[in-house]
């Protein structure tokens, strides 16, 4: 019996576990499930509330948003990435919707928005939601093909991927957020409602589009370049497979039709590049590239973002043969 | 007031009134800056180097064939220069670690440098924006070559008789039949915009707002060498901050990679050579009409002191023939008419020796 004490202790361990998972709350309910915290131990997602220092009676506010810490914490390399200060203390402590000394009267809009951060020359300079994202489309090559030609619209299409209605929230929940005081827990339950209600965007299927295109409008020096539509398409979508960040962005079916047929609603029979681009320059339009400019400039602003190496930009045969008939150059 | 002390004030009129024509010749000069006038903005974020634009060049203004091929794209290596047969050259730097290109033509300045150093009056500011070169009455003085802070025109070296400055003209001849120029419409990725110069900036400014940290903010040629008609973007550096709009001093090391110089100022070149060469047209004119004066007034003073000279001499000489007269008849009344003779024989021996000695007095 040497090791009676530590057997002792063993079952008394194992009971104090046994009656802490059979522990029932006093309504006869589940207590609330210990939630599954992150490895930083924050709340894995959480309601984002417009936390203002001013009396809000009505409780009237911007869209609260859906933010899934676990997630983000494991896409940034550490804590201070966001928690610029060092301390995980959640933005609205100091980032109010008025702005206050604590945040050097940084607003919340812009601590989430600001694109145009001055660069801190000893310490860490803070990151917003809007910086890291344009940061990663534009420097990630899979996205950054289109979005050196587009960059996203900020609409209300654009806010709401973020700013997303919560189904459940009550108004004094909502006044509870707004005024910082709402329970973590019960802010956990509502983002997941949230996230559970989320529907998934699909794109529309490249089979059902044009599958070859002959681009010959212009054919002169060069014979027509035969543009293989579907496989630009496919290959696209490809390349994003599991993009979370492209996923919660891309949200409508023909997103990566706006690239190329841009300025135009996303429709299933989009306008002809020539019904904008002239072939001669437009006196209406100065800043308007004619057609072989508009051409060239998307083809290869896109291969240049997603570094393709082939065909080289200066090979113009790579794209389109040389006509016979013509003198060569 | 003599005429020493005349002249002396005179001449120093003159040098006061030459050293004074420089600044009122600058507060004079305005240059016509045509609102309507076209330009071309290079935008070398897109220039890929293909050498379109030279290959165009050399087919709409007649040049020579160059010795390599405009598909050989390793010459845009060396830093070549525009020449008489070469009007426009595409050359690759390395800005920040990067391959950027530049075209390299006339900037058309809106007051160009040539133009206001050729005393032959050879170039041109044209209304469409355009500087022109007329031949016809160039010199060969490669004036305008000196004065240009591109390095823009060519001369032709190898010509034996009647070389003259070559350089990009616009396009000129096109633009007179509605046509853009031929490199810009030759370059496959717009990096040539053809338009009107204020439509210009404006499309060049929205392309460095809608495009942060793309551009520098700066568009070399709207303010450079007092503004010229063709205008460059350069990509920003990605590593270090961006600059603040339109600043000259923290440009100038990005554009110097790329062979450009911000510190010509804003100043018109012309305006700089304008006040000193205006004096020319005043010297040509003045100083004839000033030593012309003074030299035909010495030569009337010549004149009249000559003419009385000859006076008085008329004057003496008629005396002693009125005496001599006198004194003959003198003789004759009393000696009688040999005498007289005689008399009248040796006054004129007299007065013709005198005569002869005054000559000869005069001779030594």
């Amino acid at each position: 019996m040497r090791n009676r004490t530590k057997l002792l202790l063993l079952a008394a361990f194992a009971l104090a576990g046994a009656a802490c998972l059979l522990f029932r709350g006093p309504d006869g309910t589940m207590a609330a499930k210990a939630p599954e915290l992150t490895d930083s131990g924050a709340l894995p997602v959480q309601v984002l509330f417009p936390v203002s220092a001013k009396p809000n009676p009505g409780a009237v506010g911007m869209k609260p948003v859906v933010f899934t810490h676990k997630l983000h914490e494991s896409k940034v390399q550490n804590c201070e990435t966001c928690h610029h200060t060092g301390d995980p203390v959640p933005c609205t402590t100091c980032h109010t919707v008025e702005g206050c000394a604590e945040g050097n009267f940084v607003t919340l809009e812009r601590a989430m928005h600001a694109t145009n951060i001055r660069q801190v020359k000893n310490g860490r300079t803070p990151e917003s939601c809007v910086s890291c994202h344009t940061k990663l489309y534009s420097q990630r090559k899979e996205c950054a093909g289109c979005h050196s030609i587009v960059k996203p619209n900020h609409n209300a299409q654009w806010c709401a991927v973020c700013h997303q209605k919560v189904p459940n929230m009550t108004q004094e929940q909502f006044a509870k957020g707004v005024a910082g005081k709402l329970d973590p827990m019960e802010g956990m339950r509502l983002a997941e409602a949230t996230i559970a209600a989320r529907k998934e965007v699909k794109y529309a299927d490249p089979t059902k589009m044009n599958y070859r295109m002959v681009i010959d409008s212009l054919v002169d020096k060069y014979e027509p370049n035969y543009f293989n539509h579907a496989r630009h398409i496919v290959s696209v979508e490809r390349k994003i497979k599991g993009n979370l960040l492209a996923k919660a962005f891309h949200n409508s079916p023909r997103v990566f039709c706006k690239t190329c047929h841009h300025h135009t609603p996303a429709l299933a029979t989009p306008p002809k590049c020539v019904s904008c681009h002239n072939s001669r320059i437009d006196k209406k339009y100065p800043g308007r590239p004619p057609l072989k400019a508009a051409y060239h400039l998307q083809c290869m602003g896109c291969h240049d973002g997603m570094q393709v190496k082939r065909p080289r930009k200066t090979d113009c045969t790579g794209c389109h043969k040389l006509r016979v008939a013509q003198k060569g150059d | 007031m003599n005429r020493r002390k005349f002249l002396t004030f005179l001449g120093s009129a003159s040098v006061a009134s030459a050293i004074a024509t420089p600044s009122t010749a600058k507060a004079s000069h305005t240059f016509p800056y045509y609102p309507e006038s076209y330009g071309v903005l290079h935008d070398t974020t897109r220039c890929v180097g293909c050498r379109q634009c030279e290959e165009a060049c050399n087919e709409v203004n007649h040049l020579p064939k160059p010795d390599k091929p405009f598909s050989d794209l390793s010459v845009c290596n060396t830093k070549r220069r525009t020449s008489a047969t070469q009007w426009t050259v595409v050359n690759k730097y390395n800005m920040n670690g990067k391959d950027v290109f530049r075209k390299l033509q006339c900037f058309h300045c809106q007051d160009p440098a040539c133009a206001s150093a050729c005393f032959a009056k050879c170039f041109q500011k044209q209304p469409d924006g355009s500087v022109t070169y007329d031949g016809t009455q160039c010199v060969g003085c490669r004036y305008c070559m000196i004065a240009c802070p591109f390095y823009a025109p060519g001369f032709e070296y190898n010509e034996a008789w009647d070389p003259l400055v070559k350089k990009c003209t616009f396009c000129k001849p096109r633009l007179d039949k509605k046509q853009i120029p031929g490199c810009v419409e030759a370059c496959p990725m717009e990096a040539l915009t053809f338009g009107r110069r204020t439509d210009l900036i404006k499309v060049a400014r929205a392309r460095i707002n809608n495009n942060p940290g793309k551009y520098l903010d700066y568009i070399y040629g709207e303010h450079d060498a007092g503004g010229t008609a063709w205008m460059v973007l350069a990509p920003a550096n990605p590593k270090a901050a961006p600059i603040p709009p339109d600043n000259p001093v923290l440009a100038g090391p990005e554009f110097k990679q790329l062979g450009l110089d911000t510190h010509l100022g804003n100043q018109p070149m012309g305006e700089l050579t304008y006040g000193a060469l205006g004096i020319v047209p005043m010297i040509v004119a003045f100083w004839p009409v000033l030593f012309g004066g003074a030299y035909a007034m010495t030569k009337r003073r010549e004149a009249m002191h000559k003419q009385a000279l000859e006076q008085t001499e008329r004057e003496a000489r008629e005396d002693i023939a009125l005496a001599v007269d006198a004194a003959v008849r003198k003789i004759q009344e009393t000696e009688g008419e040999g005498a007289a003779d005689r008399c009248r024989k040796a006054m004129a021996e007299a007065l013709k020796a005198r005569e002869t000695a005054a000559k000869h007095g005069e001779e030594a």
